[in-house]
């Protein structure tokens, strides 16, 4: 391996000594993503990178890509970090390429209805820009404000809009994708992904950055919607909740998005801002299309949320919650840090769903807000999220939820969503005997294992010694196993927020 | 399918000395039409050798039996066939000798035509006796055995609370599997055929089970997605047995509205517009004046008759039906009572299909809603200049894109298949925007990235089937 100061000099030499920083303090801005991690987990992975840099050009991702043949240091992609597994903080330290200096929008294609973006733009730029020429994108994840576009497809991301619009990947037409060799791949045609046999955009659709670089991407655009609506009704508690999303579904209705928020999130967001509503559980639905069609969803869910025990809101608590549906985890500043545990689940089981991730929540003694929303006819995204303040030893103990949770996924049918750094231990549990088909995809793509290394299928630790360079993903498993343990064995339940205690005991 | 195979093959014959110098076209054109006067003995050969045996398909047991056979790991003895089967399957086969021979899926029905490489003497799946559907109490998807007819998916959903909303562009008697071991053009107006797959009950090219994607949920965040990556070329990665499909809930009351456009421009013009307004709708199904002659001969046809299947609310149903009315201004006529060709009895929908069957189809256009019109004029044209009768069926995605299915009154010779293929390969180059994307068209691309894509997916299947078992490659 050569030298890091060598290292330093060919980097500095590619992109300019203010694109490449190894200061302590840069460093460690991007030695964890948007989950909490206790400072325990620096014993076995080199979360800190050696260096940081800001390519902003294909050709300068391309030729750093390259270079780590000569530096034999490992590259870590990274968009706007939102993402809780991993997938973009370092195991073993290397470069980490920082893509938001890729942001531009590179074109509309009215007349085929396509955007072309690079792929450190946000998710919420890229849509103000779609919306201010008329159109619309079919999905926009749920972190949009930070979310980049490449981040997002690489962790196989789901978002607002995706019931009535579809999903993320059939969203995609086609990406530009640097190779583990430092070649550029186009991954489907551009004239027409779908039709196309060779269309490898799904390969990278959840990725996590482990086959390539995306480095530009060509979105699908729709007309804007003719009317748009925000409705919300208030539910007595959650499975009422579950089940009136469930109803939704088999009414044949089509919301552009329907999210369940409950109580607690609401109690969370009191906390923070005295303007938030008043803590209950709310479904919060969002109808777009022609107007007709609009008024005559409304008269329809309406009914459905009347027979399902809901009363309807006012609209400005509605256009108020809509308004501000991306600044979902505002709850952090209450306790330091915050997990999300995001899982797909059956739409039939969503009652049922919800109740048991409040159930678990419960019994490790931790707060947090259960959240699920609809993504097509047979899947819902069940998203809790909990408070944990990881500067202190109980802190880290909260992992253990989202363990509890994706085991609960996976009992009801449904998977965890993401692997990256921190879960691999559910890749065979998510694929079974077809996990050997999911490796081949690797060692075809990178088998010198030179992007994103050491994850999603694989953990590897910060060492390099035989018998130390991985941990069985049985065994990280089982780590976080002791976690969710240990936080059923603390006697007191978290005390984040106050009010949320005496809700609860009220 | 077998298109990687074909191209695999292809990729290697040029590389061969004497071939070498015929340009790449030409070959295919050789391979394809069987012009055994320009091909060397040895490729005559390969084209000449087809599956030994066909295996009826009753339980995925045998399947596995069936791999495990061919990797070695088990003996033909343990196929429990009778003693007269054995030596016939064991003599066909050539079991002992050094030779590879793999597994290989029979479409039900094939749109266009068969693979060029066929497998080479090994076993041939037919599944037409697996076609099981399986309904989840209050979820809205199927297990559907690969043998199992799409109608009877299609009629068996609806009464069971669901819709299926993808159906083929061509009314043909297709099975599901024939999305995957064939051709099938399975589309809604939301999307193509693989956005309702969830996942694919398999058998790796080791004996396992092996389910690619989920049956559940849908994929999202759970590393490669194999599953829609190989799409249509699934089976050459491993054996499908059944697909995991999400359906639709049944809506309320359902409408097909039929419009008759007698211009091709106003046609396209509709067709822009309506992609445009966010109208759910399920599924919109257009023949020009040749295709609903075929389709409802009782009915006088128009020059384009454009179906749209909407459901909804009764009260809802009125309104969409209003603004459709006057997103597709221009049209001649409408009627509310024209069969659509899907929910008709079972016998009349194969009934029908037989009479589609007859033409000649080369594959699908893809192609802008705008530039229809054009297209329909061009093919018109290149019909007469080759004296065979032409005639489209297409469908139309919200993305504002249609998939044309042009076809050809003609005998369904290779030659002419080639040469009409050929025709509408230039037709489509002229269409702003359109694109022919047959199996041929992808022989013929040149295209970097697309032959990259191309390897990659070959080297994926290399890894994949190590064992060489599904759908082997096969080099000159």
């Amino acid at each position: 391996m050569a030298s890091l100061d060598y290292a330093h000099r060919r980097l500095v030499n590619t992109l300019g000594p203010e694109r490449v920083a190894r200061g302590e303090f840069e460093r460690m801005v991007y030695s964890h993503d948007f989950a909490s991690l206790p400072k325990i987990a620096l014993l076995q992975w080199r979360l800190y990178p050696d260096f940081v840099v800001l390519p902003q050009t294909t050709g300068e991702v391309s030729a750093l890509v390259k270079l780590s043949d000569e530096s034999d240091l490992q590259i870590t992609p990274r968009g706007g970090g939102t993402g809780g597994s991993g997938g973009a903080v370092p195991n073993r330290g290397g470069v980490m390429i920082d893509m938001r200096k890729m942001s531009r929008i590179v074109g509309l294609d009215a007349e085929n209805r396509t955007v072309t973006v690079e792929a450190g733009a946000t998710w919420k730029d890229t849509a103000d820009y779609v919306e201010s020429k008329g159109f619309a994108l079919p999905v926009v994840p749920t972190n949009g404000v930070a979310s980049t576009v490449g981040g997002a497809i690489n962790s196989g991301a789901t978002g607002f809009g995706g019931y009535r619009g579809g999903t993320l990947r059939d969203a995609i037409v086609s990406l530009e994708v640097v190779l583990p060799d430092g070649s550029v791949l186009r991954t489907a045609s551009d004239r027409d992904a779908a039709g196309n046999f060779a269309n490898l955009t799904p390969l990278f659709f959840g990725a996590e950055g482990t086959l390539g670089i995306i480095t530009k991407a060509t979105l699908r655009v729709m007309p804007k919607p003719e009317a748009a609506k925000a409705l919300a009704y208030a539910l007595p508690d959650l499975e009422t909740g579950g089940a009136f999303l469930k109803s939704l579904v088999d009414a044949g209705t089509m919301p552009h998005h329907a999210v369940l928020l409950d109580r607690d999130h609401f109690v969370f967001q009191r906390a923070l801002r005295s303007d938030a509503p008043e803590p209950m559980t709310i479904v919060l639905v969002s109808l777009q299309g022609p107007k007709d069609e609009v008024g005559d969803q409304e008269k329809t869910i309406d009914d459905l949320a009347s027979k399902g025990r809901g009363s309807k809101l006012p609209s400005d608590v509605a256009g108020h919650l809509w308004d501000a549906r991306y600044e979902n985890y505002g709850a952090r500043r209450l306790s330091r840090g915050l997990m999300v545990s995001a899982n797909l689940v059956p739409v039939a089981r969503l009652p049922e769903a919800v109740e048991k991730a409040a159930e678990i929540r419960d019994k490790l003694k931790l707060n947090g807000a259960i959240q699920a929303y609809l993504v097509d006819s047979t899947t819902a995204v069940l998203a809790p999220y909990v408070l944990l303040d990881d500067t202190r030893p109980s802190g880290g103990t909260a992992l253990g939820f989202v363990k509890r949770m994706g085991d609960a996924a996976f009992e009801l049918d449904g998977h965890p969503m993401g692997l990256g750094l921190f879960f691999v231990f559910n890749l065979r549990k998510m694929h079974g005997n077809a996990t050997t088909f999911i490796s081949s995809v690797k060692t075809v793509f990178d088998p010198r294992k030179k992007i994103n290394g050491g994850k999603t299928l694989e953990v590897w630790t910060k060492y390099t010694w035989p018998g130390l360079r991985a941990i069985p993903p049985p065994g990280m498993a089982f780590g976080l196993e002791v976690a969710a343990i240990l936080r059923r064995l603390k006697p007191t339940r978290d005390r984040f927020v106050r009010a949320y205690e005496s809700a609860r005991e009220g | 399918m077998g298109l990687l195979r074909d191209w695999h093959y292809i990729e290697r014959a040029v590389e061969i000395p004497a071939l070498s110098e015929m340009i790449r076209e030409a070959l295919i054109r050789a391979l394809f039409v069987r012009d055994d006067r320009v091909l060397p003995k040895d490729l005559i050969g390969d084209l000449n050798r087809g599956p030994a045996v066909t295996v009826k398909v009753k339980d995925d047991a045998e399947v596995r039996k069936l791999v495990r056979v061919l990797n070695g790991q088990e003996s033909t003895v343990s196929l429990g066939l009778s003693a007269e089967d054995y030596h016939y399957f064991r003599t066909r086969l050539g079991v002992g000798r050094t030779r590879e021979f793999g597994l290989v899926g029979r479409p039900k029905t094939l749109l266009t035509y068969d693979w060029i490489v066929p497998e080479q003497r090994g076993v041939q799946l037919d599944f037409s006796s697996y076609a099981g559907i399986e309904f989840t109490e209050g979820a809205h998807r199927a297990i559907v055995q690969v043998g199992a007819m799409w109608k009877r998916l299609y009629d068996e959903a609806l009464g069971n609370g669901h819709m299926a909303p993808f159906v083929p562009t061509v009314p043909l008697d297709f099975a599901i599997g024939d999305a995957f071991y064939g051709d099938a053009p399975f589309a809604s107006y939301r999307g193509d055929f693989g956005s309702y797959v969830n996942g694919l009950r398999t058998i790796s090219p080791y004996g396992h089970r092996a389910r690619v994607g989920f049956e559940e949920v849908a994929n999202n965040g759970t590393a490669y997605d194999l599953l829609h990556a190989t799409g249509p070329l699934a089976s050459e990665f491993f054996i499908p047995l059944s697909a995991a499909v999400r359906l639709d809930p049944k809506p309320a009351a359902r409408k097909t509205l039929t419009y008759a456009f007698d211009d091709g421009a106003k046609t396209a013009a509709a067709f822009d517009k309506l992609t445009r307004s966010g109208q759910p709708i399920t599924w919109v199904h257009v023949t020009d004046a040749s295709a609903a002659k075929i389709l409802r001969p009782a009915v006088p046809a128009e020059a384009f008759t454009v179906q749209v299947s909407i459901g909804g609310t009764a009260t809802g149903l009125a309104a969409k039906e209003k603004a459709l009315d006057a997103l597709l201004a221009g049209f001649k006529s409408k009627a509310a009572d024209v069969p659509n060709p899907f929910d008709v009895p079972a016998d009349a929908y194969r009934k029908a299909a037989e009479s589609v069957e007859r033409s000649l189809f080369v594959g699908e256009v893809r192609l802008p809603a705008r530039a229809f019109g054009d297209f329909a004029a061009r093919l018109r044209a290149y019909g007469d200049q080759m004296a065979a009768r032409t005639g489209l069926y297409a469908s139309i995605r919200e993305t504002g894109t249609v998939s044309v299915f042009p076809f050809f009154a003609t005998p369904k010779d290779r030659t002419r298949a080639y040469d009409l293929s050929k025709g509408v390969n230039t037709i489509a180059s002229k269409v702003p925007g359109a694109v022919f994307v047959s199996r041929l068209a992808h022989l013929w691309s040149e295209e970097s990235h697309f032959r990259r894509r191309m390897d990659l997916l070959r080297r994926l299947k290399l890894e994949i089937d190590t064992a060489h078992v599904v759908q082997p490659l096969v080099a000159p």
